[in-house]
């Protein structure tokens, strides 16, 4: 992680912050390699420790289903918040696009940890509410800037 | 008597053909004219607009190569989340509904 804590692990003292990681395992992937598929069951979370890993969705073009990349995670980004908040079900595909190592968090594993450290449990639930809420504001203002697209061409 | 029994009878029949004749020509007048039904290939199509990227745009560039046309749309993506944030930073009508050099959309 190239500045300080995961953005997960923000406002986390270091040694609650080295305890959250000694709980994690560590994936390596090589370059072309899926995290997970769209769909797949969420048990665990993903912390990008180095590399790039890249998020997609299937789209359909010219008649056939490419994944269109929408999103990509850097050095000390979470993903794969699916995992903390139900029906705990990947909507995203996750690959590696060069050699990436993550810190993987089972859900099992944190839910224990937390319910014996509530303060640590209540700020990382903070920082998984900022992940998740600017990502649901910035698709708002995409989604709101088609809407506007569509309105125009229906006028002519 | 035999000739101008002959004649009656001739004309009797011209009369008769005549009439037919005039008949079959005069059949079609009286009815309603029928328009051609355009078929449905040559009936306008109200396309369904598509989300984040036109379908219609997408189907009219035939002659790019897919994987240029996956580059086309992950760099609309790009922009448009660029623009997106942008917005969130300095949240105005203008900054939401801001110009975009996405080829996809021009």
């Amino acid at each position: 992680m190239p500045n300080g804590q995961p953005d997960l692990l923000t406002g986390v003292g270091d040694v609650d912050a080295a305890e959250v990681k000694a709980l994690a395992r560590r994936v390596t992937l090589a370059p072309g390699d899926v995290l997970f598929n769209l769909g797949d069951a969420a048990d665990s979370l993903y912390i990008v420790e180095r590399g790039r890993v890249a998020l997609s969705l299937p789209m359909q073009v010219r008649g056939r289903v490419e994944d269109v990349q929408i999103e990509e995670r850097m050095p000390g980004q979470a993903l794969g918040w699916s995992a903390l908040i139900p029906p705990h079900r990947f909507t995203l595909k996750a690959t590696a696009p060069l050699t990436t190592d993550v810190l993987a968090l089972a859900r099992a594993a944190l839910l224990e940890h937390f319910a014996a450290r509530p303060a640590l449990g209540y700020a990382v639930a903070l920082n998984v509410a900022a992940i998740v809420g600017q990502r649901l504001q910035v698709f708002q203002a995409m989604w709101l800037r088609e809407i506007q697209r569509v309105v125009q061409m229906s006028r002519g | 008597m035999e000739m101008l029994l002959m004649v009656a009878a001739m004309s009797l029949f011209g009369v008769a053909v005549s009439g037919i004749l005039f008949a079959a020509a005069t059949r079609s007048e009286g009815e309603p004219v029928r328009q051609p039904e355009a078929r449905p290939a040559e009936r306008p199509v109200l396309a369904a607009p598509g989300f984040f990227v036109d379908e219609r745009v997408i189907q009219a560039r035939p002659g790019i190569p897919i994987e240029a046309l996956l580059l086309q749309i992950e760099r609309h993506v790009a922009l448009e989340q660029a623009a997106a944030e942008s917005f969130l930073h300095a949240p105005t009508s203008q900054s939401l509904h801001s110009h975009t050099l996405s080829p996809l959309v021009h």
